[in-house]
């Protein structure tokens, strides 16, 4: 694996804006990863995780449509890079691979 | 709920401010989306508190502006790119660098002197840490007609120092020193004339902030005969033995004090050089004081100085409105005209407004005329810059085209400018503080001033010469940041038209400025000549050449053996006369009242400058007389009651015919007698005054010097032999010798060291003006060099071609000098002011003064001109 530089946060991010398709754009991003991770992000943290993956190829983004609640603004969506599946799915491999030696692992510590 | 609901303002244009513009939308209506969520579900404070709370935590380097721009731009490279380009641009025109860099320099290195000597005189006396609380009284005179007081004496009576101390409490303390007496003093073998030193009250010290080495500052002045050596004049009799508790003998001090031993009660340091009055020892007045008790009484009797300490009550405003009172109180004689006024000591040596000072006195005027030389110095170095910069503009004008069109905004480009501008004037300003430094001895040696680069070193010269060099970087860069940074890249990459108009009326503007500047110069230097001489060579109405005058300070004996003197003197082929005289021109003279009978019959009493003399003295000097008879040793009376005054006296007491006043009955310091000559005004003052009145009693036992007037070729001969007679007639006097003319001429000695360094200033100057003219000068010949070359094939003679090239120029130096004219004229006329006896300022002054710096100026550009108008055509046409 080559060096990816991809955070634990950003890799949340990542995923999340994976998941939430169409609708992945800041304030959603936000409230998606507050809920599952259950804590109060800031608007600033959230913000500087996509300007850093986007600089570094994870993600693209474009504007979509402005709403009232916007005061008129338009949100930007994020989507993610074919780069950021192949990475993400890399990641989750190494981590199924680790995963799986465990358990050996475990017994043998608890036998000694 | 209802009002408009909307996030607070601040936090909204602070992310304004400082988030990226790209991303501002997204954040901003993020920001938004989430303010009103939270305003519904919670309460409209939480959502504001919210906001600023997110807004803070959006402050992030990957979101703000300019933290990190692009990846690929390097400001460093830039900067070095600028310093390359910089060096290069120096090192390919080394004519113009070294004119530029020098001129520069030398014209800082010519403020820097200035500034250093206009620091120095304004530092006089600041070393006293009371400085701020020293006040003196100078007397004066109140005029019978306007009630105002014409002049001022800083000499005057002794019992108003008592009698203000008693008066005023917030006085804090007197003290009062004699005028500068003249004592001998020997201690065994050696034997020195002191000059200069004073009798000096023992608050002395208390006042004054002289370090005492040894001795008690309280005391050391209190006793009778009581002596205070600086460490030189310690030195000088004792070596490096301990002075204290040893004694001095001392010839009396004639009016002062007598003879006798002066017992060493302390050793100060010298007195230093910014102070303006020094000495070498000071005696205790209570030697006077014992010695003539009746003058310390005696309010017109006129032998001291009076300075003063006050106290946190003192206000100046109020001090003098009481002074009336107190005088009116002091002198119940309602027709009183003595009146005084008191001046801080910081007005002692630059402001003061009284004569008859205890020491030398500065002149503000000078030091105004020499900043002015310093700012126009410097004018002309920044103009030669300016110019020299504009000049090349057009050369420039292709880097900045190309700098801009990949992509320099004009805000890096006038960085660029001022930038290397700034690099130009800081190389300059080092070249200028090493040529300063050397120049220093020579300036001392003119101004007889001690300064020192060290001195001149604080923290604060430190950051005003650093904010200067920023300063003149700016004003010599501005032309080019400004206008070159201004030119649009299409017009100058397609071939600007050769020079730019602005840049051609501000460089003639320049060039008419800065010899504007240089032949008010030259024209003030003529001036300041023309008057020194014609000081030097005036006739002055006595005879100054070859007098050698011997001083004996007052000695009795030699003042009983003066006919036996004489006799043995002239008895030399080599000596022509000799006379005695207590004063002589343009040394020291007392002043004294004098009733005489006036025009109107009545007696009337007034004062005026005295010079008591002997018998020959009137027919030594060759003074002559317009009325009645000069003394004589056929008039035995002559001693006693004979008086002969100047025509100003005779004026003074209303006889407009001379000849009147001749037989009138007179009365002065306990003679009384009859006027039997008047002499013809001579100028025993310097010719910065009007003759004043003056009287010559016949006084032989008041003499001080010799005068013997010589006829030698070989005058160290003389002088030799004239030595060896006074060692044999006057063994206890050492031989003091000088000369009349030298004498009087130091009067002039401020004169001629403001001459001396406004001549070496201006021709700085010129010489600076020179360069930038001669950059000037090379750089449009070279442009026309084509013409040149096209008008020669075509058959221009050379001469013609000079006179093209030269004619621009002579007409600026024309235009110059009719703008220098009137304000040279106004401020030499100024200056002039200062002398009663002054040359009249001649238009010709003016027009040789323009015609020289058009001579200059055309040597100057001729010898481009002349250059260029001889090359070979070929060469300069067949470059492309």
């Amino acid at each position: 694996m080559r060096k990816t530089k991809l955070g634990e946060f950003e890799e949340f991010v990542l995923l999340t804006v994976a998941s939430l398709q169409r609708d992945a754009y800041g304030v959603e991003i936000k409230r998606t990863l507050e809920q599952r991770m259950k804590t109060k992000l800031s608007v600033g943290s959230i913000q500087s995780a996509l300007k850093r993956m986007e600089e570094k190829g994870f993600l693209t983004s474009e504007f979509g449509e402005a709403s009232q609640i916007r005061g008129g603004k338009r949100k930007r969506i994020y989507s993610t890079t074919s780069y950021a599946h192949r990475v993400l799915s890399e990641m989750k491999e190494i981590r199924a691979g680790l995963w799986k030696s465990i358990p050996a692992l475990s017994l043998e510590l608890k036998s000694v | 709920m209802n009002a408009p609901l909307h996030p607070p303002k601040w936090p909204v244009r602070v992310l304004r401010s400082v988030l990226k513009k790209k991303y501002l939308e997204e954040i901003e209506g993020d920001m938004e989306e989430i303010f009103f969520l939270t305003a519904r579900e919670q309460s409209a404070a939480a959502a504001r508190r919210a906001y600023c709370i997110e807004m803070l935590k959006l402050l992030r380097p990957i979101l703000l502006k300019n933290f990190k721009t692009s990846s690929i731009h390097n400001p460093f490279m830039m900067y070095r790119n600028y310093l390359i380009i910089a060096w290069r641009n120096l090192v390919k025109k080394k004519g113009y660098s070294t004119i530029n860099i020098f001129g520069l320099a030398l014209g800082i290195a010519c403020c820097l002197l200035i500034a250093m000597y206009v620091d120095y005189e304004r530092s006089f006396d600041g070393y006293h840490s009371n400085r701020d609380r020293i006040y003196r009284v100078i007397h004066g005179s109140k005029d019978d007609k306007s009630k105002s007081t014409k002049s001022y004496w800083v000499w005057g009576n002794a019992p108003i120092g008592q009698a203000l101390h008693d008066n005023f409490p917030e006085i804090d303390k007197v003290v009062q020193f004699s005028g500068r007496a003249d004592i001998l003093f020997t201690l065994g073998e050696k034997s020195y004339q002191e000059e200069g030193l004073f009798f000096m009250d023992s608050t002395a010290f208390d006042v004054f902030s002289w370090k005492l080495l040894r001795g008690n500052p309280k005391t050391a002045l209190a006793a009778p005969f009581s002596v205070v050596l600086t460490e030189s004049a310690a030195k000088k009799y004792f070596g490096d033995e301990d002075p204290m508790g040893k004694s001095l003998k001392g010839s009396d001090s004639p009016g002062r004090a007598n003879a006798g031993e002066y017992l060493v009660t302390g050793v100060m340091k010298d007195v230093p050089a910014n102070s303006h009055f020094r000495f070498t020892i000071l005696l205790s007045m209570s030697t006077f004081r014992k010695s003539r008790p009746d003058i310390f009484t005696e309010w017109g009797y006129v032998d001291t100085y009076t300075y003063f300490l006050v106290n946190d009550q003192f206000d100046r405003a109020k001090f003098e409105a009481k002074v009336p009172d107190f005088l009116a109180r002091q002198f119940k004689d309602p027709m009183n005209k003595y009146t005084i006024a008191i001046e801080p000591l910081k007005d002692m040596y630059l402001g003061t407004v009284a004569e008859r000072q205890p020491g030398e006195v500065g002149s503000m005027a000078n030091l105004y005329i020499f900043s002015v030389i310093g700012v126009f110095i410097l004018a002309i170095a920044i103009i030669n810059f300016m110019n020299l910069s504009t000049a090349r503009s057009m050369e420039r004008g292709k880097e900045v085209g190309i700098r801009k069109s990949i992509g320099a905004e004009r805000r890096n480009l006038i960085a660029q400018f001022l930038g290397e501008s700034f690099i130009i004037v800081s190389l300059s300003m080092v070249v200028a503080i090493l040529v300063a430094t050397l120049a220093l001895p020579a300036m001392n040696s003119i101004t007889g001033r001690a300064l020192s680069i060290n001195h001149f070193i604080t923290l604060l010269n430190l950051a005003v010469l650093f904010v200067s060099t920023l300063l003149i970087g700016i004003v010599a860069g501005s032309y080019p940041a400004f206008v070159l940074s201004s030119f649009s890249p299409a017009t100058v990459l397609k071939g600007m038209s050769k020079s730019g108009k602005i840049g051609i009326t501000l460089r003639r503007g320049l060039v008419i400025l800065q010899f504007s500047l240089s032949i008010a110069l030259i024209a003030g230097t003529m001036i300041v000549s023309f008057q020194m001489n014609h000081i030097l060579n005036k006739d002055m109405g006595f005879d100054k050449e070859r007098m050698l005058i011997l001083d004996y300070n007052y000695d009795e004996s030699v003042n009983r053996q003066r006919e036996v003197l004489k006799t043995e003197m002239e008895a030399r082929p080599d000596i022509v006369s000799v006379a005695f005289s207590r004063s002589v021109p343009g040394g020291y003279f007392p002043n004294a009242y004098t009733e005489i009978v006036a025009a109107d019959g009545q007696k009337k009493g007034m004062g005026q400058p005295i010079f008591q003399v002997g018998v020959d003295f009137i027919n030594q000097l060759g003074l002559q007389l317009v009325a009645g008879r000069s003394y004589s040793r056929d008039h035995p009376t002559d001693t006693i009651g004979g008086l002969v005054i100047n025509e100003a006296a005779a004026r003074q007491y209303g006889y407009a015919n001379p000849a009147d006043i001749v037989g009138k009955k007179y009365s002065q310091w306990g003679r009384e007698g009859e006027v039997i000559g008047v002499l013809k005004d001579f100028n025993f003052i310097s010719l910065h005054r009007t003759i004043e009145p003056l009287t010559l009693p016949y006084e032989p036992f008041a003499c001080r010097y010799v005068l013997l007037k010589v006829q030698s070729a070989n005058l160290p001969g003389t002088i030799e032999e004239v030595h060896k007679i006074w060692a044999r007639l006057a063994p206890h006097r050492p031989f003091l010798y000088s000369f009349l003319d030298s004498d009087f001429n130091r009067q002039y000695q401020n004169d001629f060291n403001f001459k001396t360094l406004f001549s070496l200033f201006s021709s700085l100057a010129i010489l600076i003006a020179c360069l930038g003219l001669l950059g000037l000068a090379t750089y449009t010949t070279e442009l026309r060099t084509k013409e040149i070359g096209i008008r020669k094939v075509l058959g221009a003679n050379i001469s013609s071609i000079v006179a093209l090239l030269s004619k621009d120029f002579i007409v600026l130096v024309v235009v110059a000098m009719i703008i220098a004219t009137p304000v040279a004229w106004y401020s030499m006329n100024r200056w002039l002011e200062g002398f009663a006896y002054r040359i009249d300022i001649h238009f010709w002054i003016f027009l040789l003064a323009g015609v020289a710096a058009i001579a200059v100026a055309a040597l100057t550009i001729s010898f481009q001109a002349i250059k260029a108008a001889r090359g070979n055509p070929v060469t300069s046409l067949r470059s492309e």
